[in-house]
């Protein structure tokens, strides 16, 4: 089927300020993130009568908004050379990492819960951060899942890559994200506030220092 | 519907999928009463649960006025 011009600018103008907060996580730049979501917009004109139904629109659009964002890593080839763009689910990175498990102590019920707290303290520009910091093929992920809210099945079509690869990359990708929230609570001298320490009170070994500023 | 019995080791294989609401009935099933008796693997679940929807709240539904006039001009050639 091809969509109508009405379908297709009423689709794209509902979509646009998601596709627009994808492109700037992306390309981490404004600028570029506006040519990429008009490149994108002119592709899906050009590319219509292979939409398969109207009712995936949005999954399709978020593709060639990805692929766009791929190619064009490739012509301008202005990734880190230790980034894989298509998947890198490689053994060698971090699978395991959790916050929770950085700062999760069963014995201060009483007395605080330090992984709440740092939750309570985490700003919007400490999370932008932390995903502004992983490779592409793990902010893509997040993206989808996280903050576009696709299912499994509809990141596996948006990507093309099976359910079992989107379940994994999830994984390490949310691993790779708490390893940097952690860094960054680190940079502000958190680390310390937030282990296990029996010496101390549970609030003190909460993470009680954040500043009003966030982690980062 | 049977209940398979978990245990945290594979709870915890599973945290993101029941998150994320990609388990099948009976996995759910199972998660939900394992969470039920495990304080632990509950805390964690939460702990994740309440980060993605940290990550839920990045979501952007405007577009600014440039993009939007950019587009809204490349579709009057369209």
């Amino acid at each position: 089927m091809g969509a109508s011009k009405e379908f297709f600018e009423n689709q794209v103008f509902g979509l646009l300020g998601a596709l627009e907060g994808a492109a700037r996580r992306l390309t981490r730049n404004d600028a570029d993130a506006e040519d990429l979501v008009a490149e994108t917009v002119l592709r899906a004109w050009h590319a219509r009568g292979a939409l398969e139904c109207e009712a995936a629109f949005r999954s399709w659009m978020f593709r060639i908004l990805n692929n766009t964002f791929i190619s064009g890593l490739r012509r301008a080839d202005a990734r880190p050379k230790t980034e894989a763009i298509d998947g890198g689910d490689g053994d060698g990175e971090e699978t395991g990492f959790s916050l929770f498990e950085q700062m999760h102590q069963p014995f201060l019920l009483w007395f605080g819960n330090p992984e709440q707290e740092f939750l309570d303290k985490l700003l919007r520009e400490d999370l932008e951060r932390a995903l502004a910091g992983l490779p592409e093929h793990y902010r893509v992920v997040v993206i989808l899942s996280d903050v576009e809210e696709f299912s499994y099945t509809e990141i596996a079509h948006t990507l093309q890559v099976p359910v079992g690869t989107v379940r994994s990359r999830l994984a390490r990708a949310r691993a790779a994200l708490q390893k940097i929230l952690w860094q960054q609570a680190g940079e502000r001298g958190l680390k310390r506030a937030a282990a296990p320490c029996p010496e101390h009170d549970g609030k003190a070994r909460g993470i009680n220092h954040v500043g009003k500023g966030g982690i980062g | 519907m049977t209940e398979k019995e978990m245990n945290c080791e594979q709870a915890l294989r599973q945290i993101f999928a029941y998150v994320d609401r990609e388990l099948g009935e009976e996995e759910r099933a199972a998660m939900q009463a394992h969470l039920h008796t495990c304080k632990s693997c509950f805390s964690r679940m939460e702990f994740e649960r309440l980060l993605k929807s940290k990550v839920r709240a990045l979501r952007d539904d405007k577009a600014t006025p440039s993009v939007g006039e950019r587009v809204k001009a490349l579709l009057k050639d369209f």
